[in-house]
């Protein structure tokens, strides 16, 4: 189902935590709503669910108005990221609370539990209790619980938050495919840019309240909208590079080193400051565009080395490479940037 | 020992000392008194030995042969010092002495036989009759009223009296005015109606102010908890008023609300109610004052433990209950009572325990009245033991009620700790908000 967020307000207190903002969710995708914390992407949830009230704007799911309906008659799932498991139910038990809660017969609520248990792989479980569990079975039948009445939408606040390294990409991929296979409307809210971009359809980053820039992750990642989004997306982050605008293209701060601009880009004004951010993947001794440097630091990751190049005017640019480089700390090194996979920015952040 | 548990303990010694002092020294103490028959008769130091119209009546009661009874009541007329002295008073020195040189020392059966002996003195100085008669009554000697400091004087005194050696122990025993050893409590308080009466009392009044405690204390907690933050606190504020009043205060308060002078009765005289003491002119009403007296003090207690027992629910898990679909009354009954329930146990049980002992609100209101109706088993043992309108403070008497009450507060606890298991209340929760 479709989720239309218009104009929406929420102020706690004196303080405005979202100001103005529109949504347009289709139906059947899967949406990230990715940001530091503080930025208004788990507010933004508990509106669409209806524990928090909107201060101002209009929340449509389909055609229909639910702004002012509770959130009981709203018919969402939500995950929480604690899985607000019920403890003192059993598994079964806390599937079954939502239909219980809508006085569905025993038959129907058996049928209904065991087939949602089936689908998020839980059917040895249903009579232990949330404290026999490990978190990634918690998880599961948080999932369950949100899905088991079938919802118009599925809400997950940070689902993956709590669970450790290993488990995280299991039920990364687990949650995709349940929410592909039953074909619902979710929202993910989530900090970390590797969940929204290998999960989701489309991510929708935030900062301060506003919707920064909403496209696919892909798209994101190649061409942000401004170094906020291109500083949050990509690990290892991307480098920026200080510098102003020069007759000869961009001139490096506190240096005489000019980089040639990327075609295509519409510069500002002589004189004003401007920002190249490069990837690691694109600072490398092979490509052309050299820059010269000294190695400051040396991170091993197993399959890739990751590597610090301090410049001359002390910015430092990263590299990634696959293993077998044999640079050391201290090393000086002449290695290209790829010209082309530039990212220029402005003086108020935004891509030029 | 390391000088850290050394400091343990001092710190420790103070309420080891308050333990000892206010909770095992009364108790022993209790248990001590509940074998005696002390009492305000007995004294709580020793007696002496003294054969009254009581203890002859008890002697009766007990079977003891006809004869020895007539022998303890006239033991015979013994010419001794004591009987000279008053002859000599009575009828002059040279009387006296010579019926002394003459029978000092004999006992005379009968007092015919003292009369002979009196006509038979030389000068015989006392001519009539009825002068001789009163001259002989003076060496009657009987063994009532007679007081005795130690068992081997009356002992001997029964001897001289003849009396058959087989009765003396018993007779000894009905004599002692002191307290003695004996377990005839714990069946005679068992014979009385009034101690059954106390005990369905008690049953009445724990049950009642229990269920008022604790379901008004749940709704206090439950409605406070979902009112706006600034309203709650002061209605929890009003509702701990009754707490921390102090009990004397309260109940004169209390009073001056039910007397026939009071508020109810000015207030329903102006609808024609003729005034009367709404506190004591029933038992129903007797009762329902009591039941509210305790249960408001005692509500804002269970009132404080549930709503902190709610504010540690995390709030995902109401949010989680309300998404899901469950209306206010339904979060309430599948979400908040079952993650309250060792709180309730805790109060139910604790107040089970303070229910049982105290008695000083219905004391201070009621006291046990109208007649009796009010009068609970710990009040009972208050009243036989320590302030009795009869006057005669039955020390023992109360004790064992007392103790009764302390057997039954253990084996409650007993039950109570089992019930809990308290092992499994002290392990950490796995889940954390």
């Amino acid at each position: 189902m479709r989720i239309s967020i218009e104009n929406f307000t929420k102020t706690f207190g004196d303080t405005t935590v979202i100001d103005n903002m529109s949504l347009d969710i289709n139906s059947g995708e899967m949406l990230a709503l990715l940001g530091p914390s503080g930025c208004g992407k788990s507010t933004t949830l508990f509106a669409i669910c209806g524990i928090h009230r909107m201060n101002g704007g209009r929340l449509l799911f389909g055609d229909r108005d639910v702004t002012k309906v509770s959130s009981q008659k709203r018919n969402v799932g939500v995950v929480f990221q604690n899985y607000a498991l019920y403890p003192h139910m059993n598994v079964y038990d806390n599937i079954a609370f939502p239909l219980k809660v809508r006085k569905e017969s025993k038959a129907e609520i058996d049928r209904k539990v065991q087939e949602i248990a089936t689908l998020v792989h839980i059917g040895e479980l249903l009579q232990r209790r949330p404290a026999q569990l490990s978190g990634g079975q918690q998880q599961r039948v948080a999932l369950a619980r949100a899905l088991v009445r079938k919802p118009d939408i599925l809400l997950l606040d940070e689902p993956l938050a709590n669970l450790d390294a290993k488990l995280r990409l299991e039920m990364r991929s687990e949650i995709r495919r349940i929410q592909l296979q039953t074909g619902i409307t979710a929202v993910l809210v989530t900090h970390d840019q590797v969940e929204a971009m290998s999960m989701c359809d489309r991510i929708a980053i935030m900062d301060e309240g506003r919707i920064v820039q909403l496209s696919s992750p892909k798209e994101m990642y190649e061409d942000p909208s401004s170094d906020f989004v291109a500083g949050f997306l990509g690990n290892p982050p991307i480098a920026f590079l200080e510098g102003s605008v020069d007759e000869a293209g961009f001139r490096l701060a506190n240096s005489e080193v000019t980089l040639p601009v990327p075609a295509g880009i519409t510069l500002p004004g002589p004189g004003s400051a401007m920002r190249f951010g490069i990837r690691p993947e694109f600072f490398q001794p092979d490509n052309a565009l050299k820059v010269k440097g000294r190695i400051s630091f040396v991170e091993t990751q197993g399959r890739e080395e990751l590597y610090d190049v301090t410049l001359e005017n002390g910015a430092v640019l990263r590299s990634i490479q696959t293993q077998g480089g044999s640079y050391r700390v201290g090393d000086e090194v002449t290695w290209g940037i790829a010209a082309d996979r530039i990212l220029a920015f402005g003086p108020d952040g935004d891509r030029l | 020992m390391q000088r850290s548990s050394w400091l343990g303990l001092a710190f420790l010694s103070p309420a080891l000392i308050v333990v000892f002092l206010f909770f095992l020294v009364p108790v022993v103490l209790t248990g001590f008194f509940s074998f005696t028959n002390m009492s305000t008769a007995t004294g709580v130091k020793g007696g002496a030995y003294v054969l009254n119209a009581s203890g002859l009546r008890a002697l009766t009661d007990a079977g003891l042969p006809k004869s020895t009874l007539e022998q303890i009541e006239g033991a015979g007329y013994r010419v001794d010092a004591k009987g000279l002295e008053a002859l000599a008073l009575d009828f002059g020195k040279p009387v006296a002495e010579e019926f002394a040189k003459l029978h000092e020392g004999e006992v005379f059966s009968k007092r015919r036989d003292v009369e002979r002996a009196l006509k038979d003195l030389r000068s015989n100085p006392i001519r009539k009759t009825r002068d001789r008669k009163q001259a002989a009554d003076l060496f009657k000697r009987s063994l009532m009223n007679e007081r005795f400091d130690s068992p081997t004087a009356f002992e001997a005194a029964l001897e001289e009296a003849g009396i058959p050696e087989t009765d003396r122990p018993l007779i000894t025993e009905v004599a002692y005015t002191g307290w003695v050893w004996t377990t005839d409590n714990f069946g005679f308080l068992f014979s009385l109606d009034s101690t059954w009466q106390y005990a369905k009392n008690t049953v009445i009044y724990v049950v009642f102010t229990l269920s008022f405690n604790v379901l008004f204390g749940l709704f206090l907690a439950i409605a406070t908890f979902y009112l706006p933050a600034g309203q709650a606190a002061a209605f929890r504020a009003i509702w701990f008023l009754p707490r921390i009043l102090p009990p004397v205060l309260y109940i004169v308060m209390w009073r001056w609300f039910t007397w026939d002078t009071g508020f109810i009765s000015t207030v329903l005289s102006g609808f024609g109610v003729p005034p009367r003491n709404w506190m004591l002119d029933t038992e129903f009403h007797a009762w329902t004052t009591i039941v509210l007296i305790n249960g408001f003090v005692g509500a804002s207690m269970g009132m404080i433990v549930f709503s902190s027992a709610i504010r540690a629910i995390p709030a995902s898990m109401l949010y989680a209950s309300e998404v899901d679909g469950a209306s206010r009354l339904q979060q309430i009954w599948y979400i908040i009572l079952p993650q309250l329930r060792w709180p309730i146990l805790f109060i139910t049980s604790y107040q089970t325990m303070s229910l049982l002992t105290s008695f000083e609100y219905i004391y201070l209101a009621t006291d046990g009245g109208p007649g009796g109706a009010t009068e609970v088993w710990a009040l009972a043992a208050f009243h036989t033991a320590l302030n009795n309108y009869g006057g005669n403070l039955q020390y023992g008497l109360g004790a064992t009620y007392a103790l009764i009450l302390v057997v039954i507060g253990l084996l409650a606890s007993l039950a109570y700790l089992r019930l809990f298991n308290f092992r499994n209340l002290l392990v950490k929760p796995r889940i954390e908000g």
